[in-house]
């Protein structure tokens, strides 16, 4: 874990891929993609299907450890279209029903709306403003004055090392005005990123967080 | 006079008819296919093997004149392009006798209402590709189209059996011994090591009393001539290109009728062109290039005008290397090391068709060490040292691939189709259990019996049967049918119009529009990209770079290597003859100055520093593949005594591993390091971290159904069902390690890539020789085309927080 100053706002990043907020006491994350592996399964792609359980190991673990009054998704909570893991999402957010779920939605989030309304979800279409932060899916969505939290990118970096060693990994890209928070689920690839001078970034390596 | 003599005589007829003398073995092959043998000829290209399995199948129709219904004679053919010609020699045959027999051609190529009427009223012979076939068998009326045919013939089985497609011709071929118990099954190969196995394969458990292995012999002059450098002491130690060389190339192709200039890559095929163009304009129109990525219209006419002899020479990679006989080359240059002897042997029958007459094939090295391989390639040439194909076994994708074959064309029952399956050799030791993981695998998928979400893709009936009953799923499958994994393509396409070629996906990320590259000879412009096509128009920028292709990391075949190492050797013994070799004794002169030329009983290994690194350096001299597992076997040893990363660095002669690190290599490095012991569990432990078995799982995945590549012509692919094999396989080696699928990756790399068994025995010959240790205080011509070589690969055995710390620096650099 790696805790930082955002904006003024401390913050913790999580190697589980997401953020603690303590002042608001909210956790944040993006790019679930829960259901993603049995959507592959449901059109003949014999994937593991064991590997969807991990997704609710780590989020029931989060919630347990942090005890957050606020879940926050930041967009691609579910992969695609309906399949029953979203009735493993829907009775978490029954089991945890004492906490405020909240999707601000994704370009993956196409259920059809009597499934959102089965869960305890509150919906936000495009973003959240929780000053000094807007929260969003996508990077591009800017408002004056508040500092972008998003998702959508799963970014990753490419480490370069002596004797041309390379190594991909996810990571928290902090640029100046917009911060991008890994993706959460299992079965999501990485899309590498090329830092810039006043861009942060924390790696994600061995169930830890490391700044560089 | 026996029915058979008397078929043998209407056969022999004909050919006095024609002036043509019957070969003994063509005499041999008609006798035994007419008593119902099945087997295998052993034939060069030219020699007339077409007719010696041809020509029996009409002699018992010839007398009556009647045309049987339905199919006789499936005629199976891996590549295309021959189809054409072995259905003009049935035709002759067919006329000649006055039949009425039909001969159609199927492949990939063939209309779909083509495809239909061949369903509802096949011919009586049909020449096809093993793809062909297994789609034919998605059809529920395969059975009756395929039950009248009584002899499969397998036409270039040497070229089949190495690969999975020789797989999938084993098991169409289980199929058609399930309908027609007397099949017949025939074979037609060059020479390769193994062709006793090869006829095993082919046939299986089946055919025992019946079968026989026939052999020409026609044996075929070869003639190997060396390009050679004027100054060894100026031709560049590294490189693969042997542009140096290109003003002597131009007389060889003055001198003769036409010349084939093999290269290595595509874009070594690119550039030659191109500067042969330049260095000689009066080329232009008489010369042209040919190579996998072009379109097929393109390298047709190409093909059409150096039959036709309008071509003076034509610049080609492998795409050339097989196919029909191109009567008017008489010259072949091979630009390169052909990294085996067969390859070497095959493109230099590519010229002197005429009966008798000699292949002349020139070598030319791209570096001053390849020079060592002309004079070795003569050598097993003069000795016959071919290789060995090695048959697939076990290949779990594709058997789950036509698992679900038959599922959709009809369905089958697990009991019958596992008792057909393992009398085929590739899955003669398929245990029941592992059958029943894949059966499981297939209707449930998973393994383990836990059908507890909304998987589907197939049935199974109150019977029993496994079957697959939904449209969609059938659709799809029909369409993954096959073995040959490429990358993801673009078609190329000028903007209005004409399809050019195709180059791979990441390549083009390279570019935007505006960019200019070089492909087919021309320079062209980056308009956009749409659909799945890459569009641009001709430029006149001279500049503009080529395309490079992944693939053409070819490894010395064990024949190859062996064959070099006689030849280095004779240094040491003082019995250096070859004009290639006294050409190079100024450079291993220098070797042995600055380090050592080891000597037979030796195993070199250099050691020194430079601003890269600490380089250690070892020549096995076993070929790119092995050293790849050698080096990362001795990495991952030396990293258990200590820690420290490697980058590793292979080629054909050896391998260097290069660390941030001093090591302290006399002590360090000693036979046990080289231990053939633990060699499987070191090399898996290793390999895990080299990630090999991650690039293999690609091809896996995509013929065993896992991905899914679209549908052809489609503008919007299936994007929620494309994933990349990199994040499957990492979620089977988290959740499902268990997975045959899995584990047959693991098993492919040991025994494909990294060859297990020559590692093993590399291992076992350095543990009879004696370790030298050099320190060089220079590069040497060893270490030079290692070190400038940019294919490494990564281990460790630092924590991964270790090595991050350690690359941070680099990074903000």
């Amino acid at each position: 874990m790696e805790e930082i100053i955002l904006k003024g706002e401390k913050l913790k990043l999580l190697p589980e891929k997401a953020i603690f907020w303590e002042k608001k006491s909210a956790l944040l994350m993006a790019d679930l993609h829960l259901g993603k592996v049995s959507h592959f399964r449901k059109y003949g792609i014999a994937l593991p299907p064991q590997s969807e359980d991990k997704n609710w190991q780590v989020l029931s673990r989060l919630i347990r450890k942090w005890k957050p009054q606020k879940v926050i998704i930041l967009g691609d909570l579910f992969h695609s279209k309906y399949n029953d893991q979203w009735e493993n999402f829907v009775a978490m957010t029954d089991r945890y029903s004492e906490l405020e779920w909240i999707l601000v939605k994704g370009n993956h989030d196409v259920l059809r709306e009597r499934h959102y309304h089965r869960s305890n979800l509150t919906i936000y279409p495009y973003a959240l403003k929780m000053p000094p932060f807007l929260l969003t899916h996508e990077p591009d969505e800017v408002f004056d004055g508040l500092y972008t939290l998003c998702g959508h990118i799963h970014p990753g970096i490419l480490m370069k090392g002596k004797g041309k060693q390379r190594l991909k990994l996810p990571c928290f890209f902090l640029g100046p005005e917009i911060g991008i928070l890994p993706a959460f689920g299992v079965f999501t690839g990485l899309h590498l990123l090329q830092p810039e001078e006043d861009d942060q970034i924390f790696l994600i390596a061995d169930q830890q967080v490391v700044a560089i | 006079m026996t029915k058979s003599k008397e078929h043998i005589e209407l056969i022999s007829q004909w050919f006095r008819e024609n002036n043509w003398k019957a070969h003994s073995f063509q005499k041999k092959a008609w006798k035994y296919q007419l008593e119902g043998y099945s087997g295998i000829v052993n034939a060069p290209t030219g020699s007339g093997k077409t007719y010696s399995v041809l020509l029996p199948v009409f002699a018992s129709h010839i007398e009556n004149k009647g045309t049987p219904n339905g199919l006789q004679l499936i005629w199976i053919s891996p590549i295309r392009a021959l189809a054409k010609e072995i259905k003009i020699s049935a035709e002759k045959a067919i006329d000649a006798y006055d039949l009425s027999w039909r001969v159609e051609i199927r492949t990939g190529d063939t209309t779909t209402i083509g495809r239909q009427k061949q369903i509802s009223n096949p011919p009586q012979i049909l020449i096809t590709t093993p793809e062909s076939l297994h789609i034919i068998m998605t059809s529920k009326k395969s059975k009756k189209i395929f039950e009248t045919c009584h002899t499969v013939v397998v036409d270039e089985w040497h070229e089949l059996i190495g690969s999975k497609r020789g797989v999938q011709t084993e098991l169409f071929l289980s199929y058609m011994r399930s309908i027609n118990e007397g099949l017949m099954v025939w074979g037609i190969s060059a020479t390769i090591g193994n062709l006793p196995e090869a006829m095993d394969v082919l046939l299986g458990s089946n055919n025992n009393d019946k079968k026989i292995l026939i052999k020409a012999k026609i044996k075929k002059k070869i003639l190997v001539k060396t390009i050679m450098p004027d100054e060894i002491e100026r031709y560049p130690w590294a490189g693969h290109l042997g542009i140096l060389l290109l003003e002597k190339v131009i007389p060889i192709i003055k001198s003769s009728q036409s010349t084939l200039i093999f290269t290595n890559t595509r874009g070594q095929c690119e550039i030659w062109y191109q500067k042969l163009l330049e260095f000689d304009p009066s080329l232009a129109g008489i010369m042209a290039m040919h190579h996998g990525s072009i379109s097929k219209d393109m390298r047709a006419w190409v093909e059409e005008a150096l039959y036709t002899g309008k071509l003076k020479a034509v610049v080609c990679t492998s795409s050339l290397d097989l196919g029909v006989d191109f009567r008017p080359v008489e010259t072949i240059v091979q630009v390169g090391s052909p990294k085996g002897v067969a390859r070497f042997v095959q493109r230099a029958g590519r010229s002197g068709h005429r009966p008798g007459a000699t292949s002349k094939i020139y070598f030319l090295p791209t570096n001053s060490l390849e020079l060592l391989e002309s004079s070795a390639l003569r050598k097993a040439i003069e000795e016959s040292r071919i290789e060995d194909r090695t048959p697939f076994v076990r290949s779990w994708d594709v058997l789950i691939q036509y698992m679900m074959t038959r599922a959709v064309g009809g369905g089958f029952q697990a009991e019958k189709l596992y008792r057909e399956l393992i009398k085929t050799f590739s899955y003669s030791s398929m245990t029941e259990e592992e059958w029943s993981l894949l059966l499981n695998y297939i209707l449930y998928g998973s393994q383990s019996l836990k059908a507890y979400d909304e998987y589907h893709k197939i049935g199974k009936t109150k019977d029993g049967t496994y079957l697959v009953n939904n449209k969609g799923v059938a659709q799809r499958h029909r369409l993954s049918i096959g073995t040959i994994v490429s990358d993801a393509m673009l078609q190329l396409k000028f903007v209005r119009g004409k399809k050019i070629g195709s180059v791979e996906e990441w390549f083009v990320a390279q570019f935007s529009p505006g960019d200019h590259f070089w492909f087919a000879g021309m320079s062209l412009e980056y308009v956009r990209i749409k659909d799945n096509f890459l569009e641009v128009r001709k430029s006149k920028k001279k500049s503009g770079r080529i395309p490079s292709y992944m693939g053409g990391r070819l490894s010395f075949t064990s024949q190859m290597s062996d064959v070099i190492k006689e030849k280095l050797y004779e240094y040491g013994k003082g019995k250096i003859k070859d004009i290639e070799m006294k050409k190079l004794v100024p450079l291993f002169d220098m070797q042995e100055l600055r380090s050592r030329m080891p000597r037979e009983e030796e195993i070199l290994i250099e050691y020194f520093h430079s601003n890269e690194g600490y380089h250690l350096l070892m020549y096995p001299l076993e070929g790119r593949n092995v050293h790849e597992g050698m080096a990362a076997l001795l990495g991952q040893r030396l990293s258990r005594i200590l820690p420290i990363s490697f980058s590793l660095a292979y080629n054909d002669f050896g391998f260097e591993l290069l660390s941030d690190k001093r090591i302290d290599v006399d002590k360090l490095l000693n036979k046990s390091l080289f231990d053939p012991k633990n060699l499987e569990q070191d090399i898996q432990a290793s390999i895990n971290s080299v990630e090999i078995a991650q690039r293999k799982f690609r091809d896996i995945a995509c013929i065993s159904g896992l991905i899914f590549t679209g549908y052809p012509g489609k503008e919007k692919r299936q994007k929620h069902l494309t994933s990349n094999s990199r994040l499957i396989f990492d979620v089977f080696r988290e959740y499902e390690p268990e997975n045959l699928l899995y584990q047959q990756t693991y098993e492919e790399v040991m025994a494909v890539e990294l060859k297990e068994d020559r590692i093993y025995s590399a291992l076992e010959r350095i543990q009879n020789k004696k370790i030298i240790i050099t320190k060089p205080d220079k590069y040497t011509p060893f270490s030079f085309p290692l070190m400038v070589d940019r294919l490494r690969e990564k281990m460790s055995s630092e924590s991964l927080l270790e090595r991050i710390e350690k690359m941070k620096v680099e990074l903000v650099k």
